[in-house]
C-alpha cells in the first residue's frame, strides 16, 4: 500500500485503524516495509539485505555529536556480525540482562528497559519475534515489533552496525557473538531519525514502546496515602514494577548501604503479602535484585527472626531462604529505604493469564494545531476552551474493602508524539498536561469558553513537565467528567495520544460536535423578484453581456469592501473569485448571471451582517492581549468556530482545524475575504454531498469521474 | 487514467540520506533550508515567493504570478497533518513535478504566446499524464483558463497540482480498486476544504 499525501492518507490510516491495524498482531509495516518479502528477495536473488530506508552511514549516527565529520564518529566501520565474529548468534541461552551492556551513546534509559523486558520472556518476544537467525535462511534482514504512540510497527533492518576497531560502537552484549540487542537498538534508532536521537530519556519511555503499557512514576518520600493499596493492585494487574534509590552523586552509584542495599540500581517488586504477626497485621514486600545477590539484611531478610513469630504455614509459603537475589522486606522499611518507584502497567492485549484483574483502557488521537485546537493550559482562558476535550463516565466505584470512600480510580496518561525525531531540526518535547473538570449534565458538544471562566477543576496533572508523557491516578466520585489535555502554552503544535485506565467499565468519548449544516432551501429568485435598483446596479458591472465575470466579480467585491472600514482584507483574489464563481455557477458558463449574483450577495451580505458579533468580540480580547490595533477588523481563528455556527455549520475539530490551517493567516487571523471563500464553499461542499447521498444514508459513494469533477471545480 | 510518480516519503520520517544524495539533490537541500528557515518547512508565504521568483527569471512563460490563496491550496493538498506547511520531500516532489510540467507547458505553447490555448490543453494534459474525458477538460477549463480559453503559467502549475492530488486521494482510499470510493460528510469536508 503506497503512502498517499494530503487529507486522504490521513483518511486512509483512521480506516485502516479502525480496521484493526496497529493492534500487535497486526502490526504495522514501518515505512511498507515488508520483512518476508525482502528476506525472500534477498534470498532468492543470493545477497544480503541493504536498508535503502536507513542507509548504513554518517547520517544514520547523528547530526551533531555524532553527526557527519565529528570526533566521535572518525573511523567508524559499518559491518555485518559475520564480519566481526566467527560464528554469529541471534540470542544465545534465552534473552538475559547480561546481554545489554552500554556503548557510547547516552540511552542507558532504552537498555536499562530492554533489561527488565529479558526478565518476562513472553513480552520480550512481542517485541524480539521468533524464528530469527544467523544459520537458518540468513539474509542479513531482521525484524522487531515496537509500540509507538498508540500502534505498533513492525521495523526492519538490515545488519550492518557501526563499530570501531572491530567492536560494536553502541549496545553489545557481554556474549560477543550475540547480536539481538544491537540490532533491537538498531530498529529503535531508525524510528528515531538516528542513534544519536536516542541519548537521553527515562526508562518509563522505553517501558512503554516495548510493551504498549503506561508507566506511572511515585516519589516514595512523597508518596499518596494509599500507595501500599496501588502497588497491591498494580501486581494483580501484572504490571511491571521496579524501584530505586536515588543517588545524591554520581560517586554513589552502586553503592552499597549498610543493610546491603545498592543505591542508584534498578530493582523489580514482584510481590505483596500481609501476615499476621505478633497478633498485628504486618504488610510484605518482595524484592528482586537483578543481578540475582546482593540481598537486604534487615527485618524480615532470608532467615531473619521476624519469621519465627508468625504462622507456620504462612512462613511455609513466604520465607525465601535462598541467595537468589529475592527478598521480603517490611512495607514500612521499603517506604524508607527506596526512594522511587516505577509501575509499567500493561493493556489487556499484553496479559495472557486469566486470573489477572485488568484496566480498562481506552486510546484517544488528537492534535494540538495553531489557531483551531492549540489552546495552552488554564492560565489562557481566551483560549483554553479550543483544546481538545474528552469526557469520561465513570459508573461504579472501586472494589476496595479497606476503604470508606465512594471513589472510581483511574489512570490518565497524555504522550505527546514524534518530538524525539524532531530534535534533529532543533525541535523537542513541548510542556504538556491536563485537567479534568466535572461535567454533570453537560450536553456532548465541545464546551465553550464560558464553562471554564465558571468552573473549576476537580484535579489536574501533578505538573505540567516537558517528558513525552505525563501520567496520573485519579480518585473521584462516580459521575461525569471532561479532561483537556494541553500544552502549557498556546500556539504550540503536536499531535498527541490520551489514553484512559480505568479500574471499573466506564464510558469515554471525545467531545465534538456533530457536523451539521443549516442550510436554507436553495433561494428560488427569478429575475422578477429583485429590485430594480440591485437590477441597475448589476447592469452597470456586468457591462452589455450581462453576466459578471471572475474579473468583474473581483472589482465589485473589492469596490464593496473598501467601503467598510472595519473590515481588514487584502482583497479578494483573483483565484478566490474563480472558485467562488465555480461554486455558485449552475450553468456553466463560467460568470454570474443575474439571478445567480443576487443569490451571491444575499449570502455575502447575511454573513456580514452575522459577522459584527464575532468579531467585537474578538476586538474586546484584541484589546485584553494588547495586540495591535491595526489588526482589529480580522477575526481571530478562535471566533472562527463561533462565527461559523452563528453561519449555520457545525463542524467538529478536525474540521476547524482543516478550516483555520487553509483559511487562516500566519498571525491567525481569518480576512473577510478568506472568511467569505470559505462559508462559499463550505455550503457548496454541504450542497455536493447532500446531492451525492441524496437517501441520506450518511455516506456517499462517487466514481473517479464524478470526484474529479466535483472537487476540480472548487 | 493516471499514474502518479511515487509519493514522498511520510512526513514524519528522517530517511538522512544526505551522505548518498547526489549532488543536484545536495544543492537543491541547501536551497531549502535557506528558504524554509529554522523550522524546516515551507508555509504557502514562502512557497508563493520562490514561485514568483522563479517563474520571473522565464520570459516566456506567461503569468500573472501565484497568489497566496493558489499557494496555500497547493500546500494544503499535499499536506496531511493540517500544519500548514510542507516538509522537504513534500517540497521536492512538488518541485519535480513543477520542473516537469513546466516542459510540458513550453511544448505546447506552440504559438510562443506564454500560454496553453484552450485547444492544446488536452494534449497537455495528456502529456502531464492525465487522461480526461471531455467533460472534465470543461470543467477545467471553465475553472483555471482565462475567458479565451487560454491557461497561464500559473493557472496550469496549480490545476496539475490539483489535478495530481486528486487522482492519488482517489486511488489511496479505492482500497479494493473497484473504481467506487465511499465517504461520509466528514471524510468529504475533510478532502475537500483542505484543498
Amino acid at each position: 500500500m503506497m503512502p498517499f499525501g494530503g487529507m486522504a492518507a490521513r483518511l486512509q490510516r483512521d480506516r485502516l485503524r479502525a480496521e484493526g491495524v496497529g493492534q500487535h498482531h497486526n502490526a504495522i509495516k514501518y515505512l511498507n516495509q515488508d520483512y518476508e518479502a525482502l528476506k525472500q528477495e534477498c534470498i532468492e536473488s543470493g545477497t544480503l539485505f541493504r536498508d535503502p530506508q536507513f542507509p548504513a552511514g554518517p547520517s544514520a549516527l547523528g547530526f551533531k555529536e555524532l553527526g557527519p565529520h565529528s570526533s566521535k564518529t572518525r573511523g567508524v566501520e559499518w559491518k555485518r556480525p559475520s564480519e566481526l565474529v566467527d560464528d554469529p548468534q541471534f540470542i544465545v541461552g534465552g534473552a538475559t540482562r547480561t546481554d545489554i551492556c552500554q556503548g557510547a551513546l547516552g540511552d542507558c534509559w532504552l537498555l536499562a528497559a530492554i533489561g527488565s523486558l529479558t526478565l518476562n520472556e513472553e513480552l520480550l518476544h512481542r517485541v524480539v519475534p521468533h524464528g530469527q537467525s544467523f544459520q537458518e535462511d540468513y539474509a542479513g534482514i531482521f525484524h522487531f515489533q515496537i509500540w509507538q504512540f498508540g500502534e505498533w510497527v513492525d521495523v526492519v533492518v538490515d545488519d550492518q552496525l557501526p563499530t570501531k576497531d572491530g567492536e560494536l560502537l553502541f549496545v553489545h552484549s557481554a556474549e560477543c557473538t550475540e547480536f539481538w540487542s544491537a540490532l533491537l537498538e538498531k530498529a529503535y534508532a531508525k524510528l528515531n531519525g538516528c542513534y544519536e536521537s536516542l541519548s537521553g530519556g527515562s526508562t518509563t519511555e522505553g517501558f512503554e514502546d516495548f510493551t504498549g503499557g503506561v508507566a506511572e512514576m511515585y516519589d516514595l518520600k512523597r508518596p499518596p496515602r494509599n500507595m501500599g493499596h496501588i502497588i497491591r493492585k498494580a501486581l494483580e494487574r501484572g504490571s511491571l514494577l521496579g524501584c530505586s534509590i536515588d543517588i545524591t552523586s554520581a560517586f554513589d552509584m552502586e553503592a552499597v548501604t549498610f543493610k546491603k542495599l545498592v543505591k542508584g540500581h534498578a530493582y523489580s517488586v514482584t510481590a505483596f503479602r500481609d501476615v499476621n504477626y505478633r497478633g498485628q497485621q504486618e504488610q510484605l514486600i518482595r524484592v528482586r535484585n537483578p543481578w540475582g545477590q546482593v540481598e537486604w539484611t534487615g527485618a524480615w531478610s532470608d532467615g531473619s527472626s521476624e519469621w519465627d513469630n508468625i504462622d507456620p504455614d504462612d512462613r511455609e509459603q513466604l520465607q525465601l531462604k535462598m541467595e537468589d537475589g529475592e527478598f521480603w522486606m517490611s512495607f514500612r522499611d521499603f517506604m524508607r529505604e527506596f526512594s522511587r518507584l516505577e509501575i509499567c502497567n500493561l493493556t489487556p492485549d499484553a496479559l495472557t493469564k486469566d486470573e489477572l484483574s485488568r484496566w480498562h483502557t481506552q486510546v484517544f488521537e488528537g492534535t494540538w494545531r495553531r489557531g483551531s485546537t492549540a489552546g495552552g493550559c488554564r492560565n489562557h482562558p481566551a483560549t483554553f476552551w479550543i483544546n481538545p476535550q474528552f469526557k469520561i463516565k465513570l459508573l461504579e466505584e472501586d472494589d476496595d474493602p479497606g476503604d470508606d470512600e465512594v471513589a472510581c480510580s483511574f489512570l490518565v496518561a497524555l504522550m505527546q508524539k514524534h518530538r524525539r525525531r524532531e530534535r534533529r531540526v532543533g525541535g523537542d518535547m513541548h510542556t504538556i498536561g491536563f485537567a479534568v473538570y466535572e461535567a454533570q449534565g453537560t450536553q456532548n458538544v465541545h464546551l465553550k469558553k464560558d464553562f471554564f471562566l465558571r468552573n473549576q477543576s476537580r484535579a489536574r496533572s501533578e505538573t505540567f513537565i516537558n517528558l513525552r508523557e505525563v501520567s496520573n491516578q485519579i480518585r473521584l466520585p462516580p459521575g461525569e467528567y471532561i479532561i483537556v489535555p494541553s500544552t502549557f502554552e498556546p500556539h504550540k503544535e503536536a499531535d498527541f495520544v490520551l489514553r484512559v485506565f480505568t479500574e471499573k467499565q466506564s464510558d469515554t468519548a471525545e467531545l465534538d460536535e456533530e457536523i451539521s449544516a443549516d442550510l436554507a432551501d436553495e433561494e428560488e429568485i427569478t429575475e422578477d423578484d429583485i429590485e430594480d435598483g440591485f437590477k441597475n446596479m448589476f447592469q452597470q458591472l456586468a457591462g452589455e453581456d450581462m453576466e459578471i465575470s471572475v474579473f468583474e466579480l473581483r472589482t465589485i467585491l473589492n469596490r464593496v469592501v473598501a467601503r467598510h472600514k472595519d473590515l481588514k482584507t487584502d482583497g479578494f483574489s483573483l483565484d478566490s473569485c474563480r472558485n467562488m464563481v465555480n461554486l455558485m455557477d449552475k450553468d456553466g458558463s463560467a460568470r454570474l448571471g443575474l439571478v445567480e449574483f443576487q443569490i451571491l450577495w444575499n449570502k455575502i451580505r447575511s454573513w456580514l451582517e452575522s459577522l459584527p458579533s464575532a468579531s467585537s468580540v474578538m476586538f474586546l480580547q484584541t484589546i485584553f492581549r494588547q495586540y495591535d490595533l491595526d489588526k482589529s477588523g480580522t477575526m481571530s481563528s478562535y471566533e472562527m468556530r463561533m462565527a461559523l455556527e452563528s453561519a449555520g455549520f457545525k463542524l467538529n475539530n478536525k474540521l476547524h482545524q482543516v478550516v483555520v490551517a487553509r483559511y487562516a493567516d500566519a498571525d491567525m487571523g481569518v480576512d473577510f475575504d478568506n472568511f467569505v471563500c470559505c462559508l462559499v464553499k463550505l455550503e457548496a461542499m454541504f450542497r455536493f454531498f447532500h446531492s451525492m447521498d441524496s437517501e441520506g444514508t450518511g455516506t456517499a459513494v462517487m466514481n473517479l469521474t464524478e470526484w474529479l469533477l466535483l472537487t476540480m471545480c472548487g | 487514467q493516471y499514474n502518479p510518480e511515487p509519493p514522498p516519503p511520510p512526513h514524519h520520517h528522517f530517511t538522512n540520506v544526505e551522505a548518498y544524495e547526489s549532488e543536484e539533490i545536495r544543492q537543491f537541500r541547501r536551497l531549502f533550508a535557506q528558504l524554509a528557515g529554522d523550522d524546516m518547512e515551507v508555509n504557502a508565504t514562502e512557497l508563493r515567493d520562490i514561485l514568483n521568483k522563479v517563474v520571473s527569471r522565464h520570459q516566456d512563460l506567461k503569468t500573472d504570478g501565484f497568489s497566496l490563496d493558489t499557494c496555500r491550496s497547493m500546500v494544503a493538498v499535499m499536506d496531511s497533518d493540517t500544519n500548514g506547511k510542507l516538509g522537504f520531500e513534500e517540497f521536492k516532489y512538488l518541485w519535480n513535478n513543477i520542473k516537469k510540467w513546466q516542459c510540458v507547458y513550453k511544448q505546447h505553447d506552440s504559438d510562443q504566446s506564454g500560454t496553453v490555448g484552450r485547444a492544446q490543453l488536452p494534449s497537455a494534459l495528456k502529456a502531464a499524464g492525465f487522461h480526461l474525458n471531455e467533460q472534465l477538460c470543461q470543467v477545467i477549463v471553465r475553472r483555471y483558463a482565462d475567458e479565451d480559453g487560454s491557461m497561464d503559467f500559473n493557472n496550469f502549475i496549480s490545476c496539475l497540482v490539483r489535478l495530481d492530488s486528486m487522482f492519488r486521494a482517489f486511488k489511496s482510499l479505492d482500497r479494493n480498486g473497484d473504481g467506487q470510493i465511499k465517504m461520509t460528510i466528514e471524510d468529504w469536508l475533510q478532502l475537500t476544504m483542505y484543498s
